[in-house]
């Protein structure tokens, strides 16, 4: 969401030097009892005891409670988006196998996303989101001038966000789980509260898990300046304040198998159903000249209220010699069109009884949305629908990653990773008008994140 | 008004191939009651460890999942939450 708000930084602010201090205190802690299982009355086994072996780590967090936390910064090229994420953590694990979590993330973004008008020769000059919100009056009306030949940018906006999860765990009988979370998220723009509850039950000599789950989502979304007329001119029109909804409601069965001493594989069949306000409202699309691909004008972007989403996941964990492999495929595919497939691999790989490290990769593709559209060209039906937005192109994705971890006792760790993310769309787009032919048009951009994270279990 | 390029969707022969071994994935599980498949009790020494667990570290995946929400149009699939944000 494109805002400018900075009334919550005093809020973010103080929320990084909570994470701060929790990672200090945490630390702390580790130092002063170093092996806090063997002060509990059922160690696992006696290596546990001992609080030396690293290596034997099956240890549970029954009876123990658990603290995370971590901090994630995010870039992207070219100035774009850039995020500071605090998340902290925090999970009471009863001696019934019971378990009660709490978590807490922040987010800070800042920097600058594409308007979805194509670049021109010459200087465009684009409406900016008016500055009210939903419930406020309306504000002036501000323009940007692009400079000529670059990708259109809206710059120096910035947002927060705040979200709480919950999460219970209990189980039921013999062979049965239990689980229900919920979650409220909030930004200066936009508000979502979601559920889940769950089933989970074992047999087959506790090799194989059946699980059952359900949630529902429900968002408030408030755009400054209004939820745009679909496809209407962009000229800084303030539009209707009034909220706009979506509701989302999903559901996953999945099978786990052990299916021998080395591996653990999980199939997932998982689909959901949204309905509502799922518009773009700051986003825009250029009209332009069939002749030239000059901008005639630019249009408020549209996409359809509903949206029916699929997807496949099969995932394994495979341990060979004394490292152990995630490996997963997902596929999805949508009713707006898009298809894609996701593969996954990460091997973490033990250095000494203490320190690992954990290459990873992934890859992505997926086609694009039906109504995906670089431009529209003057003179011709306007469409139903219509976005240029990236994330509903046509492009190919690959993750890099390499993470690295550090036992400060038996039951903590503390440990970083770092990932770039290089997508790639279409290199040209063929048959384009005038100065936008065989153009670069994709918006998408490659980023660099690094999250850095403890955590911790005590009695 | 929509782009005359046609690209092709090469990734519908991978699609099929992951289809059929996640088919196949689901025959063995159903056979297992009378096959190989699956380890006795005594035999849990891997599986228990923490590393062979289906999320090692629950931050990482909620900052991934929320990075990749972001930035592409797929969600879902390892598990039914998800959402609570503006972003996409």
């Amino acid at each position: 969401m494109q805002l400018d708000s900075k009334k919550h930084k005093g809020i973010a602010s103080a929320l990084s030097l909570i994470t701060a201090g929790l990672f200090a205190a945490t630390g702390a802690q580790a130092q002063i009892n170093d092996d806090p299982v063997t002060t509990s009355p059922q160690p696992a086994s006696s290596s546990v005891q001992s609080g030396t072996d690293f290596n034997d780590d099956t240890y549970t967090d029954e009876g123990l409670i658990r603290v995370d936390a971590a901090i994630l910064v995010y870039q992207e090229d070219g100035g774009r988006v850039q995020a500071i994420e605090p998340v902290v953590g925090i999970t009471y694990n009863f001696e019934d196998d019971s378990s009660l979590s709490l978590k807490f993330t922040a987010d800070i973004l800042t920097g600058a996303s594409p308007y979805g008008a194509t670049p021109w020769q010459d200087t465009q000059t684009l409406f900016n989101p008016p500055s009210t919100g939903a419930s406020g009056s309306t504000g002036a009306v501000s323009t940007s001038d692009v400079p000529p030949d670059v990708l259109p940018l809206a710059t120096g906006f910035s947002d927060q966000r705040y979200s709480v999860d919950a999460a219970y765990k209990t189980p039921w009988g013999e062979s049965n789980t239990l689980s229900v979370s919920a979650g409220i998220s909030r930004e200066t723009d936009y508000k979502s509260f979601y559920g889940n509850v769950g089933y989970a039950h074992e047999f087959n000599q506790k090799n194989t898990t059946l699980s059952l789950s359900a949630n529902v989502e429900y968002d408030i979304s408030s755009p400054r300046g209004g939820h745009p007329t679909p496809l209407s001119i962009s000229d800084g029109t303030t539009f209707n304040l009034e909220n706009d909804h979506k509701t989302i409601f999903g559901g996953l069965i999945g099978i786990s198998q052990i299916m021998n001493r080395r591996w653990l594989a999980q199939l997932n069949y998982n689909v959901s159903t949204s309905s509502g306000y799922q518009t773009d409202p700051y986003r825009i699309i250029s009209v332009v000249d069939p002749v030239t691909g000059g901008p005639v004008r630019y249009l408020n972007e549209a996409r359809p209220r509903s949206r029916l989403r699929q997807s496949v996941y099969f995932g394994n964990k495979i341990a060979l010699w004394d490292t152990v492999t995630d490996l997963s495929a997902r596929v999805y595919r949508d009713d707006w069109g898009v298809n894609s497939l996701t593969l996954k691999l990460a091997t973490r790989v033990p250095v000494t009884n203490r320190f690992y490290v954990k290459p990873g990769v992934r890859y992505y593709a997926q086609s694009q949305a039906d109504f995906f559209n670089y431009y529209l060209l003057d003179g011709q039906v306007t469409p139903q629908f219509a976005s240029p937005d990236a994330r509903l192109d046509k492009f190919s994705a690959v993750t890099g990653s390499l993470m690295a971890g550090y036992k400060t006792s038996r039951t903590g760790e503390i440990y970083a990773r770092i990932t770039r993310y290089e997508p790639t769309g279409k290199t040209s787009t063929a048959n384009a008008p005038g100065y936008l032919s065989g153009r670069d048009l994709f918006s998408g951009t490659a980023s660099t994140s690094m999250i850095v994270g403890y955590t911790y279990a005590f009695k | 008004m929509k782009n005359e390029t046609h690209y092709p969707r090469s990734t519908t022969p991978v699609l099929r191939a992951i289809a059929l071994v996640s088919l196949v994935f689901v025959i063995s599980v159903v056979l297992s009651g009378c096959s190989s498949i699956g380890v006795q009790p005594w035999e849990r020494d891997i599986m228990a460890k923490r590393d062979m667990q289906p999320i090692t570290h629950p931050m990482i995946v909620s900052v991934d999942d929320h990075i990749y929400f972001s930035k592409e149009a797929s969600t879902g699939g390892k598990s039914a939450s998800g959402g609570g944000c503006g972003c996409n």
